[in-house]
Parts: structure tokens; sequence; C-alpha cells
């Protein structure tokens, strides 16, 4: 199978997930498609990298994804509290 | 038949995503996500890497969907979440996008010649044991120090809410 079509497949993801990330307003939305992100770019390393090192790499951005979703739900949920929104757009003072 | 399903789980997870952009409830927003990652695991099936696919259905699927689906529910405000209503906003954040994937796919015309061997192999796991524990092991090490420091700053935002 050509490395061409793996590398296309993991581009289209990160592509759309980025779609996603820019066009929506929900916090919450733009952690789950920055998870999706990193989950493509996970796909390309192991399509295309040299084979046992990809792996062990793509674990341990498996650790990295989730110490991240965990720090920026948490920091949502206090976003979320302090400014009674969820939308990126209203959220516009930096002292909170 | 391992490229037809590398075929069939790519374009699931990126049907799932694109659907997904245009969900407006952030529940079944989650539960394609949830589709979009458990075709990933298909996908790293179909590519040989067992361990892989084990761990993004219990780490991907299991664990970070659970956090988004409690990060819902803890949160009445995702409820009311509505989509901008700026077109001129999503235009221009899809057409970034679009530029985006065409820069992507002109960067790595290096590959077309490039051939990836698809067949299946179960030695993957034994491979990657013996990268983790010996060649990345200080790596792997430090990863837990990058967990405890996110255990202990999601512990702290959440300590200053409840004093606040």
């Amino acid at each position: 199978m050509s490395a061409y079509t793996l590398a296309g497949i993991s581009f289209l993801l990160f592509a759309l997930a980025a779609a996603g990330f820019l066009t929506c307003g929900s916090l919450v939305r733009m952690l789950m498609f920055l998870e999706l992100m990193l989950n493509a770019a996970n796909v390309a390393l192991v399509a295309l990298g040299p084979q046992p090192a990809s792996q062990a790499y793509a674990v341990m951005l498996f650790a990295i994804a989730a110490a991240e979703a965990g720090v920026g739900l948490a920091l949502i949920i206090t976003l979320a509290s302090t400014f009674r929104t969820l939308e990126a757009a209203n959220i516009k003072e930096l002292k909170g | 038949m391992i490229a037809a399903a590398v075929y069939f789980f790519g374009g699931l997870a990126a049907l799932a995503t694109l659907l997904m952009i245009f969900q407006r409830d952030p529940v079944k927003a989650a539960m394609l996500m949830l589709a979009a990652l458990l075709s990933t695991a298909g996908l790293y099936l179909a590519l040989s890497a067992q361990l892989l696919a084990a761990l993004q259905v219990i780490l991907y699927a299991g664990a970070i969907m659970t956090l988004f689906i409690v990060a819902l529910t803890v949160m009445p405000q995702a409820w009311r979440d509505h989509q901008p209503k700026n077109v001129f906003t999503r235009v221009l954040g899809l057409a970034a996008a679009a530029v985006l994937l065409t820069e992507l796919v002109k960067v790595s015309a290096v590959l077309r010649t490039a051939v990836r061997n698809v067949d299946f192999s179960e030695s993957g796991v034994l491979g990657l044991a013996r990268e983790l524990f010996g060649r990345f092991a200080f790596q792997f090490e430090l990863l837990s120090l990058v967990i405890l420091t996110s255990i202990v700053a999601a512990v702290t935002l959440a300590a200053k809410r409840r004093e606040a």
C-alpha cells in the first residue's frame, strides 16, 4: 500500500478536526477537536514511521493526550464557573 | 483485504468527524467523537498495531470520552451550547482547514514512491515492549512525571473552584 495514501488519510482526519476546531465556538467542543487532531497525528506516526519505534512514540502520545484532556477540562470547568459561559467569544477578560 | 480495511476505517473516522462539525447537540457530538476514535482503533488493527488498538479503546474511547461526558454533565452551560451565527468566521475556518490540507498533501508528495507494507504481523507487541523498556525507558518514565503534574494541576484547579 502506498505511504502517500496512508498520509492522505491521516491528513484528511487532521484537516477535518482542524476545521471543527476553527469553526466551533464552544470550549468543550474545541478541546474535543483538539483531541481528534492529536489522534490524527498519532495515525500518521503509526502509519508512516519506522515500525516498533513509531508505535512506542504513539503510546507516549496517548499518555500526553490523557494528561492534556484532564488539565484542559479542569481549566474549562473553572472558566465556566467564573464566566458562566462556555462560548470562547464571550470570554474577553484576562483578569477573571 | 487489509487495504480495504484501512480505507473503510479511515473513511468512517473522517465521516464521523465531518458529522461532528455539523452536530449541534453536544452529547451527540461526543458520541460521534467516540465513533471516530473507535474507527481509529480499527485503523490501528489494520496496520498491525494491536496493542495500540487496545490502548486506543481503553484510553481514548474509555477514559478520555468518560471525562468529556462527565464534563458535559456537570456544566449546564454546555447544554445551551449554540453554534456561532457569524457565517464569515465559519467560512474562514473551513477555508483555513482546506488550505492546511492542500499544503499537507503537497508537502507529502515525496511519499508518492514510498510503499508501506501492511501485511498482517503479530510481532508488534514484543518489539514495542523492547523499545519502551529499552531504548525509550527514560522517556517512558518521564511520562509518569507529566501525568503526575497534570493530576496536581487538575486537583488544584478543582480545589480553587470549591473555595470560590
